[in-house]
Parts: structure tokens; C-alpha cells; sequence
């Protein structure tokens, strides 16, 4: 099982212990203060609260930064193409139609950060809860776009049932691409045509072996008497303590230092 | 306290006829049948074939039904039409005097009487055992407070407690499905159906499954249908029915109905083995009546008149066996050495020193349950899994400082390990891996579920096309193609235009097998290849194997659960255990020598190995290879019987 990002590791520790609700607020707060940040300074101050919290679900740093991997590609694209095109500055090389400058490099290395911090937080949170959890949090932060009829309990299972499914459908594509290996199946070398020829081999059988899932989960589903929303009613009840108030508070001084360090720092980059 | 609450009113609910509150019709007097068919009739399009056509049937509460049939007899069919996933397109079906036909009794009926199916992945809701088990109770809105009473209660039934709060993706097959049972159970149903529940599991899952379910029929009176390929779970049914083409064929007694050779051939099913051995026996001129179980049979062997002194040296019967085994060939198709493995450079390996040399001309067998490493061992031959040392990146240097680094403990690139497979040596990174991969073929497990291509030629071909050098033209595609169709028992013309999703299961296994061998690779290599399928399908199969062993594969390595099977088929097998092979051997002796260690590993052994086992017990030494016609040879023979067959009648 390669795929670290979404997926729960029970270890029974202070942040497995906090209410769904309450992480997700968190959550919101440190997208959120990502985004505000303007500097190092300030980044470092989220960068704490990511060391506080994975000291409090007993994360390892590593671990936390393995989800990192997934992502990999479309980060180091993002970031090579903002080096390219970050045009103002002070230019420090310059070579046929590249131009990198100082505050580019600046500028790169601080959207990478904010990056990696962002895919970090946000599979601590996927780390430290269970996808029931985090739909049944999901859910009653939601709740007030029922009364528009929005439906809210379905898409709170679709995503609980969605975040079961990534690993076994990733230990299937795995498989099949063994299988097809073992055929004489070529995936790593080639053009850009070639490859993308090389995955309907792969891609095929999985799309199958997708419907026959969902078609048996829903049969099951039906089998259980599921029938929507109307009589259900919930084994775990949500409950705000204490220490829910701590992860608020926490998330509220954040936000209150990168406000801070914006506005009284001027050297923003 | 709960559980205790709960269990009461379960054993009350039980007790007492379902009221007949929902303005469902057709209850009938106090105590109605759990379900009843009237000539109902189904099928999944105006246009296609009837899947079930007027079949009348009745199970009683209580009852232990077994319901057999080939694939695609309307076994599953009626599953679900009893659950109300599916409503008949002629006659009436009442579960618990429940009318199934009208959908205001749907919510009661799949109250009462759920379905545990197949694959245990497809049917958990939420990734956490608690939390799947009380998906049900939540739906048909159980009260928060009593949910938690109710999962003690099924987690306790199934034997799952110590697992309340485990993730489902970590539990074994047999653990999967249990927990899929509770799911049931926690609705408190009167009925539970299963619907080849047992036939991805490995024989201890599969044990865990079937015990369970008997106690659930014993003890809490649940009234169970259980639809299954396998006659050892058939035979602890009350009852046993069998469908054929969507009629009820056969009905009676486990039995009755397993013994019946005719019909059940008719119906395209076949005669549990051991009630094969005893026809063979009696064909001796032996007088042994139809039984089930081994311990019958052999009591039923000595019950002859023996014509012979018994043998009493064991010791001369298997210095025989040793020296007929030791063939001059000292050529191995694969030879490992130290070979160890973990998956992600994880703490868990799941290879830890497998040593094991396999020769050219092998028919050899894997055995060992799931998570034994067998299937990891598999991959390494065809460098699916590369060792450290065969990567590109690997760099001698480094590996030794990080191996430092790790300390002493660190075993996972040992130096010494060795594994050469057909000739190749896979620890050297310059290895021509691809031409490994052209003479070891590789068949995965359920591998229809890698066909992709448009027509079954096109995707028997796309190996054939990798693997050559040279562009094929288009006859020697087509012949070879062809060739690998009917080898497979497939009509090339009938099947080659098909696209290979309209096949019937045992077919796309067997286009899937063609897929492989197309290219006749020297060794070829598969991990349960009868898996799933119906009796007569896993017969098919184990006779397809025999042919390609014969004119194409010079090496066939089979991974498989099925003794039986690896006793009939192999000449060598090893026994996998925590990443180890712990025995190699030839199925004789394996399956008598180490008997006691392969129980205790939670394995089976075959039939005629226990049948053995209970002569020698009673002080009856029959030495023989442990194939149904050697074994009953060499039985016959230790009686006296079977010499005068030609001659003489079966009696004197």
C-alpha cells in the first residue's frame, strides 16, 4: 500500500481524540492562514502549528512529509514554471529565453512552502481521522445547507466511501499492471503516445473492475437497508469538550500571528 | 449490560411469529415459512434468457439449506430475489408469510433476511469493523443508545470483539467476512443468505466462515440458505437443493443429493471426492457405500473381508516411494537461496529466507494460507519484484553503509542471496528481464479481470505481439493464437470475433490462461488458477494444466489452496509459512510425514491422505501416491481386492 495521503492511522492520541468538527475548523483556519501569509516569518508560524499538531497525533515529521510524495510532480511543475516566468527583479541568470531572478527564486521557494505545507495539513488531518469521522464532521458543519435542500448526508457517504475505496483500487491498478508486465507490457519507456497507448491495457480493466465494485457495494448497500436520510439515525454522537476548544483556540492564534506579521512586516516578499 | 439486554429480546424476537403490521399480505397462521416460491419466474430483460423459471420451493424457520448449481444457474438470482433485490417477473414469493412482490414489505423483508455475498472488500461501507456493523442498525433507525448493545452482540457471535475498533483493510479474508456476517447480524434478521461467501477465502477463512455461520443456525435458530460450490459445506446442510438452468433439479437430504452421480452430472455439477473414492473402491470389488467423510470411508474399507495379510513395515513403503521419486534431471528451473522481501522497505517482511530449488520438468505445487508469502515468492519469478541488487539505481557502496547504518538487524539484502530463474540470475542488475519475462509466464489470480482488448484475439495476442523480436505477420499471429485457444479447450472460431466480456466466467479464466501461454513460455507460473469456479470448471482447469504440462510448459508452478488438487496434480510441493518455504517434498510425503504440522498450520490435507491416516490408525499401512487412482489401487491392493478384477466378479 503505497498511498499514504488519505488514509487513517488509529493511534490513539490526543488528535484522534478531538472532534471531527473542530479539526476540519482548524483546517479551514490554516488554508486559510497559509494563503494570508505573505513572508517566511509568518509561513514559520503556521510551520509551528503543523509541528504542534503532529506532536499531538504522535505523527512522526517523515510520515507527515511522505504524503508529500504523491503530490511530488505537479509540485515541482508548479514551482519550475513559476521560476520561469517570474519576470521582475534583479536577474541572476540568464540563458537563451530563461531569465531567473532574485526574487523569483524568492518567490518560488516561498509558493513551494506554501505548498507542501498545504498538502501536509491537510493529510495530518486525514492521518489523524477516520473517513467516518470526517464525513460525520463534514456533515453537521453543513447541516444549515439542508434546509435548501442541499444533499448533504449523500455526499458526506459518497466522500466516506470514495476515501475507502483510493487504496484498494490502488492495490488493484497495481495488480493489473503486474499482470500485464508479466505480458510483455511496457510502461516505462517510449514517447508521450506510447505511454498513454501502454495504460488502456490497464486503464480498461480497472474501469470494469470499478463498476463491479460499486455495482456490488451498492446491492450490499440496498441489502443493509439503506434507504437515505429519512430514519437514520447515528451510532457516534459528536460531542465539543475541552479539548475541541484548545484546537479552536489554537487555530485562532494562528490566524491572529500571520494577521499580525503581515501587517506589521513590510518586507514581504 | 447491554449485550445482555440485547440478546434476550433477540431470543424473544425469534420466538414469536412476525406481526403482520405493515398491511404486507399473505401471512400464513402462527408460524410462517421463512421463505416460499411459487412458480416464480425471472429474468433480466425482455429479451434474454429466463435465469429462473417457475421454481416452487419452501424453507422452513430454522432450517440449514444448501442451494447448488454450475455458474449461472439462477443460484444468485434467487438470492437476491429473496431479499428483494430483484422482483420475480412472474409468481409469488413470501418471506416470513411477507409478500416480496410488494414494496411496502421490502424495509421488513431485508430486515429479516440478509445477504453476506461474495467479495468481502465490496460489501464494507466504512473503513473501521464498528462502524461498518453499525451501518445497518443505523439505517433502519436503531436508537444511538442500543447501536452499541447490537454490535457487542454481533461482533460477540462472529467472534470479532478483540477487533471492534481495527481498520477493515488489515483483517484477513476470513476475519472480512465475518465482520460482513455481523454487519448481517446486527440487524437482527431471522434469515441470512449466503451467497459464495466462502469462495475467495483460503481453507482456514473458509473454516472460520462455515463454523461460524452453523452456530449462528444452532444456537440463535437463524435460518440459513447458503448457496456454495463446495460439498463439504453443502453436506452440513439440513437440506440441500440443486438448480440446473434455472429449475429446481434435486432436492433432499446433503446426502441423497450428493451421491447421486447421474444427476448431478446432468446438472453439470460433479461428485464431492469422496464419494468419487468409494466408487473407485467399489470398482475393486470392494464393498464401500456412498460416504462424505474420510473417517466413514476407512471404517467402511475395513469392514471388507481382507483377502491378504495387512503390510506391516512402513519403512520398505517409503524407501519404494524415495527411490521412484529421484529422478536422474539435476537441471532446476529455479533455484533461491536467502531470498528475503518486504513490501515498501517495510519493518514486516514478507519474504524471510525462502530457500527452494525447483527442477525442470516440475509439475510443483505452493501451498500456505494468505499472507504466507507465497504470492510475494510468485512475483520474484517473474522479476515483478526485483531484488535490491537487480535495481538500476543500485549502488553497492551505498546499499553496505545503509545496511550499517540499520544494524545487524537489517536482513533484507542479504549478500548471498540467489535466485536464478530458467537460466537468468535475477540479483544482477544486467539481466535481460524482458527476456525473463518472454519464458516465465504468469497467471495472477481471478486473471479475467485483466482482459481488456476488444475481442478475445486481440487480447490473446497482445503477448504474443510484446514479446516478439521481429513484427509477427498476421498467420503466425493466427496460428499461434489458435493454437493457444484450443489448447485452453476453446473453438478458435467460435471465440475469436467475441469480445471477451461476454463470455461466461470459466471461459474468460481459460481465454485469460491462452493470454499466457500464446508465447509457450518454458515456465509457467500460476496463483490459484481454479479459484471461484464452479466444480466442473476447477476440472477443466486442472486438465487444461496437465496438457500444457505435457507439449508446452516444461515447468508448471501452481499456487494453490485446493490439496486435492496439488496431490492430483504435482510431483513436488512446498509448504509456505510467515515467508518461508518450512517443507518440500512430494505430495506423499508431505501430506503423511508432515500431516501433523500442516493441520496445525490451518491447512487441509487431502482426502485420501486422511483416509490413509485413519487406516493406518486402525493399523492398516497404505502406501501410494496420494492421487485418487493410485490411492484406491494401493488400498484395493492392501486388502487383497482388485488383482482378479478382469477375470473374475467382484465378488468371489
Amino acid at each position: 500500500m503505497k498511498v499514504t495521503f488519505g488514509r487513517y492511522m488509529p493511534k490513539n492520541s490526543f488528535a484522534d481524540k478531538c472532534d471531527p468538527r473542530g479539526k476540519l475548523l482548524l483546517l479551514i483556519a490554516y488554508i486559510a492562514a497559509v494563503f494570508t501569509a505573505k513572508n517566511f516569518l509568518a509561513l514559520a508560524v503556521v510551520a509551528a502549528v503543523l509541528l504542534v499538531c503532529a506532536a499531538a497525533s504522535k505523527t512522526s515529521i517523515a510520515q507527515v512529509l511522505r504524503s508529500v510524495k504523491g503530490v511530488l510532480f505537479l509540485l515541482l511543475f508548479t514551482v519550475i514554471v513559476n521560476l520561469f516566468f517570474y519576470k521582475q527583479g534583479d536577474v541572476i541568470l540568464h540563458w537563451g529565453f530563461i531569465r531567473i531572478t532574485r526574487q523569483g527564486v524568492f518567490a518560488t521557494l516561498f509558493l513551494g512552502a506554501r505548498l507542501i505545507l498545504l498538502v501536509c495539513g491537510s493529510s495530518l488531518l486525514t492521518l489523524t481521522t477516520s473517513p467516518v469521522s470526517l464525513t460525520d464532521g463534514l456533515e453537521s458543519l453543513l447541516t444549515p445547507l439542508k434546509w435548501v435542500r442541499f444533499p448533504v448526508h449523500e455526499l458526506a457517504l459518497i466522500m466516506s466511501i470514495a476515501l475507502r475505496f483510493i487504496p484498494i483500487l490502488s492495490d488493484e491498478t497495481s495488480r493489473i499492471m503486474s499482470a500485464q508486465k508479466a505480458r510483455g507490457a511496457d510502461f516505462e519507456t517510449g514517447g508521450l503516445i506510447r505511454r498513454v497507448k501502454a495504460v488502456i491495457p490497464v486503464l480498461i480493466p480497472l474501469l470494469i473492475s470499478a463498476f463491479r465494485r460499486a455495482d456490488e457495494l451498492g446491492d450490499a448497500m440496498d441489502a443493509r437497508c439503506y434507504s437515505g436520510s429519512k430514519v437514520r439515525t447515528k451510532y457516534k454522537k459528536l460531542r465539543f469538550t475541552a479539548r475541541d476548544l484548545a484546537v479552536l483556540f489554537t487555530g485562532a492564534v494562528m490566524i491572529a500571528g500571520v494577521v499580525l506579521f503581515r501587517i506589521y512586516f513590510a518586507w514581504n516578499v | 449490560m447491554n449485550e445482555r439486554r440485547q440478546t434476550t429480546s433477540y431470543e424473544n424476537q425469534a420466538l414469536h411469529a412476525p406481526e403482520d403490521e405493515n398491511g404486507g399480505s399473505g401471512a400464513i397462521g402462527e408460524n410462517p415459512l421463512a421463505v416460499k416460491f411459487e412458480n416464480v419466474s425471472f429474468s433480466y430483460g425482455e429479451e434474454e434468457k429466463e435465469a429462473l423459471h417457475r421454481v416452487s420451493l419452501e424453507v422452513k424457520q430454522g432450517e440449514f439449506v444448501a442451494i447448488l448449481g454450475h455458474n449461472g444457474s439462477g443460484k444468485s438470482t434467487l438470492a437476491r430475489l429473496i431479499n428483494g433485490l430483484l422482483t420475480p417477473t412472474e409468481g409469488k414469493i413470501a418471506v416470513l408469510g411477507m409478500d416480496a412482490g410488494d414494496k411496502k414489505n421490502l424495509f421488513e423483508i431485508r430486515k429479516n433476511a440478509g445477504i453476506v455475498f461474495q467479495n468481502p472488500d465490496n460489501q464494507t461501507v466504512a473503513s473501521i469493523v464498528e462502524d461498518d456493523v453499525a451501518f445497518g442498525p443505523e439505517n433502519i433507525g436503531v436508537p444511538r443508545e442500543e447501536i452499541g448493545g447490537r454490535i457487542d452482540f454481533a461482533l460477540n457471535a462472529v467472534g470479532m470483539q478483540p477487533y471492534r475498533r481495527a481498520e477493515t483493510a488489515r483483517l484477513s479474508g476470513g476475519q472480512k467476512q465475518r465482520v460482513a456476517i455481523a454487519g448481517v447480524l446486527a440487524l437482527m434478521p431471522k434469515i441470512m443468505i449466503l451467497d459464495e461467501s466462502t469462495a475467495m477465502l483460503d481453507p482456514k477463512g473458509r473454516r472460520e466462515v462455515t463454523e461460524t455461520v452453523k452456530r449462528l443456525n444452532r444456537e440463535n435458530g437463524i435460518t440459513v440458505i447458503s448457496i456454495t460450490h463446495f460439498p463439504e459445506e453443502a453436506a452440513q446442510a439440513d437440506r440441500a437443493i440443486v438448480l440446473n438452468r434455472g429449475e429446481v433439479a434435486l432436492q433432499g437430504t446433503p446426502d441423497e443429493v450428493l451421491k447421486s452421480e447421474e444427476q448431478l452430472l446432468t446438472f453439470n455439477l460433479t461428485l464431492p471426492r469422496c464419494v468419487k473414492i468409494c466408487r473407485e473402491l467399489r470398482g475393486k470389488g470392494m464393498n464401500v457405500p456412498d460416504a462424505l467423510r474420510a473417517e466413514e470411508i476407512a471404517e467402511e474399507i475395513l469392514n471388507n473381508p481382507a483377502k491378504r495379510p495387512f503390510e506391516k513395515s512402513a519403512e520398505n513403503m517409503f524407501a519404494a516411494i524415495n527411490g521412484a521419486d529421484e529422478r536422474k534431471n539435476n537441471e532446476f528451473a529455479v533455484e533461491c537461496a536467502d531470498l528475503y522481501f518486504s513490501y515498501d522497505g517495510g519493518e514486516e517482511h514478507a519474504l524471510n529466507g525462502v530457500n527452494l530449488n525447483i527442477k525442470k520438468g516440475d509439475f510443483f505445487g505452493i501451498i500456505g494460507h494468505t499472507g504466507s508469502g507465497k504470492s510475494t515468492f510468485a512475483r520474484h519469478l517473474n522479476a515483478l519484484e526485483k531484488l535490491p541488487t537487480a535495481q538500476k539505481k543500485y549502488k553497492p557502496k551505498k546499499e553496505k553503509k545503509r545496511k550499517k547504518q540499520a544494524g545487524a538487524a537489517d536482513t533484507a539484502v542479504a549478500p548471498h542471496t540467489v535466485l536464478n530463474v530458467n537460466g537468468y540470475d535475477l540479483s544482477d542488475k544486467n539481466t535481460d528481464f524482458f527476456a525473463l519475462r518472454s519464458s516465465v509466464g504468469m497467471v495472477f489470480q481471478y486473471p479475467e479481470y485483466q482482459l481488456f482488448a476488444e475481442t478475445v484475439f486481440a487480447d490473446v495476442a497482445f503477448g504474443l505481439k510484446n514479446f516478439s523480436k521481429t513484427p509477427l505477420s498476421e498467420a503466425e499471429t493466427a496460428r499461434a493464437v489458435k493454437e493457444a485457444l484450443e489448447k485452453v479447450g476453446l473453438s478458435y472460431e467460435e471465440v475469436k470475433d467475441k469480445s471477451p466480456f461476454e463470455l461466461s466466467g470459466g471461459q474468460k479464466r481459460r481465454v485469460a490462461i491462452a493470454g499466457v501461454i500464446v508465447t509457450k513460455p518454458k515456465i509457467l507460473v500460476l496463483d490459484e488458477p481454479a479459484a471461484g469456479l464452479d466444480p466442473l470448471g476447477k476440472e477443466e482447469i486442472a486438465a487444461l494444466l496437465k496438457r500444457v504440462h505435457e507439449d508446452w510448459c516444461e515447468t508448471v508452478i501452481v499456487v494453490s489452496h485446493d490439496m486435492d488438487e496439488i496431490a492430483e496434480l504435482c510431483n513436488r510441493a512446498a509448504v509456505f509459512s510467515e515467508g518461508k518455504a518450512v517443507f518440500c517434498d512430494s505430495p506423499e510425503r508431505l501430506f503423511t510425514q508432515h500431516a501433523e504440522e500442516l493441520l496445525k498450520l490451518g491447512l487441509d490435507i487431502p482426502e485420501t491422505a486422511k483416509i490413509q491416516r485413519e487406516l493406518r490408525s486402525r493399523g492398516v499401512n497404505v502406501q501410494s501416491d496420494l492421487t485418487l487412482k493410485g490411492f484406491v489401487n494401493a488400498a484395493a491392493q492392501a486388502m487383497g481386492y482388485g488383482e482378479s478384477r478382469e477375470t473374475g466378479g467382484p465378488e468371489e
